[in-house]
């Protein structure tokens, strides 16, 4: 089956008083009814591919690679092809619902919003999707919440709305930045559920974006672990959580409530100039002589992983 | 030299029901001392931030009082009030929220040490020593706020606050927006801050285990009223 996205060395720079390399020949590719946790240091690039994949980078962002979303290259295609696309075949859900979400419009009207802009049909129509779409995610009877305005209902609330409204066309790839940050336990295990249901007809492929690794392990087939605008590891949900294999990767498990909260010790290189080598020797415990002068390549191991590594192979 | 709420309450207007409000807590009691941590923890929308912003002045209660010092905060003179609000900062949720987004990071930084007097050429090597202790490099300061990750902007926000060397400051949920080996630094940071200035925390957060690590005291709000753990 071909994949439903598929990025090949997609690089990102901003270009302004100085240069930053914020995402360094980045690939990796999404089936549909996939998840994939992309996770990682902040500042390390995440947010920046998903805004490259969905063509929301500002001016001044210098892009290359490819980025490949069901057969057609995205970086080249025209503004008008690309938000066509946005919002109908590809959406992106923010991390933060009660500024994504407007505050003086029923929740109805927001979710059906997507319809009316694509021309997908009447406000009949839309209205009736809407109402379809909150039953199917159990909000039953949807006659109680559309009426709804944001601040009627709680944050957890809110981010399954602004779920649906993201979703509602059906899209082939959701991308959801942080889409559980800062909600309680239980607001938490309704956005999984929600996302789960969403690729659960192995058509809509998901890239979740998250710092919760537990919200990882959960739900995503997949993770891709990034660190200075590159991914370093990239392999099977149990395989990664049970044998974390970059060091990186160790370090970021380590620093979990559940081991003491013992972070790893210093900070990411500059994106400015990031250092010739590995990128994240001067951190790193296990770091010999040779990792500090050439840059290691994202390499599979022999359990099928790929890590990004000299020690590890 | 503590801080404290004494039997607060703040309701909100209901803006679809004339006449109706909706009480977020009520009768809370609550006293920080300095280089303690008080955890809050409570559900989404429980309250939690408005106790928050009530506590370090920047909305009034419905009834109650807030102490600083020992004294109603709402009967304080301009100095004593300018003082209160000075050493009893908060850092949001949103970091993005704390700086002007058509100003650098190293021009925001400016104007907080202009508005409490630190002469131009001693700002330099302040600013350093901050950057140095929330764990970030110089170069940040040439950028706009949409220009750094949420991560970074965090520290930055944390690094504001302590520029205003306060004696308090309400953490709202500080480190959500973090990966979790940046929020053990953030952690074990202000843990170090603390013991090394004495300041006092009201430390908000959904995530238990943070709580428990930060906190010597917890509390939760349930149905707008709070519950100290190992009082009755
Ligand atoms: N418009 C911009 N101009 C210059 N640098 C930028 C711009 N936008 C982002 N950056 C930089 O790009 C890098 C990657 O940022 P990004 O927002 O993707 O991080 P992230 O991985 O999403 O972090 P977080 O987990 O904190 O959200 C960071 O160093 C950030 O400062
Ligand atoms: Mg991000």
């Amino acid at each position: 089956m071909n994949p439903v996205l598929e990025i090949d060395a997609l690089s990102v720079t901003f270009c302004g008083k100085q240069a930053v390399h914020a995402v360094d020949r980045v690939s990796f590719s999404l089936g549909g009814g996939e998840i994939l946790a992309l996770v990682g240091e902040t500042g390390c690039g995440k947010s920046v591919i998903a805004h490259a994949v969905m063509g929301l980078l500002p001016g001044e962002a210098q892009v290359s690679g490819r980025i490949v979303f069901k057969g057609r290259d995205l970086l080249a295609l025209s503004e008008r092809e690309r938000s066509a696309m946005r919002g109908k075949d590809c959406a992106i859900v923010f991390q933060d619902p009660s500024r994504a979400l407007n505050p003086v419009h029923r929740i109805g009207r927001q979710i059906a919003e997507p319809v009316l802009i694509h021309g997908a049909g009447s406000r009949e129509e839309a209205h009736r999707r809407a109402a379809a779409l909150l039953e199917r995610m159990g909000l039953s009877p949807p006659g109680n919440y559309l009426p709804l305005y944001p601040c009627q209902s709680s944050g957890g609330m809110n981010q399954r709305f602004l779920i649906a409204a993201s979703t509602i066309l059906d899209p082939s790839l959701v991308i959801a930045d942080e889409p559980t940050k800062g909600l309680d336990p239980g607001r938490v295990r309704e956005v999984e559920d929600e996302l789960v249901r969403l690729t659960g007809g192995g058509r809509t492929a998901l890239l979740l974006i998250t710092h919760d690794l537990a919200v990882a392990r959960r739900i995503a087939d997949r993770i891709a672990v990034m660190y200075a605008g590159e991914i370093v590891e990239l392999a099977e949900n149990d395989a990664f959580f049970d044998r974390p294999s970059h060091p990186y990767s160790r370090g970021l498990l380590q620093s979990l409530p559940e081991h003491g909260f013992v972070p790893i010790p210093g900070s990411s290189p500059s994106p400015v100039s990031p250092p010739p080598g590995c990128r994240f020797q001067a951190r790193c415990r296990d770091g010999k002589a040779v990792c500090g002068g050439q840059h290691p390549d994202l390499v599979s191991a022999a359990d099928g992983r790929m890590v990004r590594c000299w020690q590890c192979r | 030299m503590s801080l404290s709420a004494d039997r607060l309450a703040r309701a909100y207007r209901n803006g679809f029901l004339p006449g109706s409000r909706r009480t977020v807590f009520r009768d809370l009691s609550l006293t920080i001392r300095p280089g303690e941590t008080f955890g809050l923890m409570g559900n989404s929308g429980a309250g939690k931030s408005t106790l928050g912003r009530v506590i370090a002045g920047l909305e009034p209660p419905t009834a109650g009082r807030v102490c600083f010092h020992g004294r109603d905060t709402a009967l304080m003179n301009r100095s004593e009030y300018r003082a209160f609000r000075r050493s009893v900062q908060v850092m949001f949720q949103d970091p993005s929220a704390a700086f002007n987004p058509k100003k650098t990071i190293g021009t925001s930084y400016m104007e907080v040490l202009d508005l409490i007097g630190t002469p131009r050429p001693a700002q330099k090597a302040v600013i350093a020593g901050i950057l140095e202790s929330v764990g970030l490099s110089g170069e940040l300061l040439g950028r706009y706020p949409h220009q750094i990750s949420g991560g970074q902007s965090q520290r930055l926000a944390l690094g504001r606050i302590l520029l205003l060397d306060p004696e308090y400051i309400v953490l709202d949920e500080p480190t959500s927006a973090l990966d979790v080996s940046v929020q053990a630094q953030i952690l074990h940071l202000l843990k170090e801050l603390q013991s090394e200035r004495g300041i006092g925390y009201l430390f908000i957060s959904h995530d238990e285990a943070v709580v428990r690590f930060m906190a010597s005291r917890v509390g939760r709000i349930e149905d707008g009223r709070l519950v100290i753990e190992g009082e009755a």
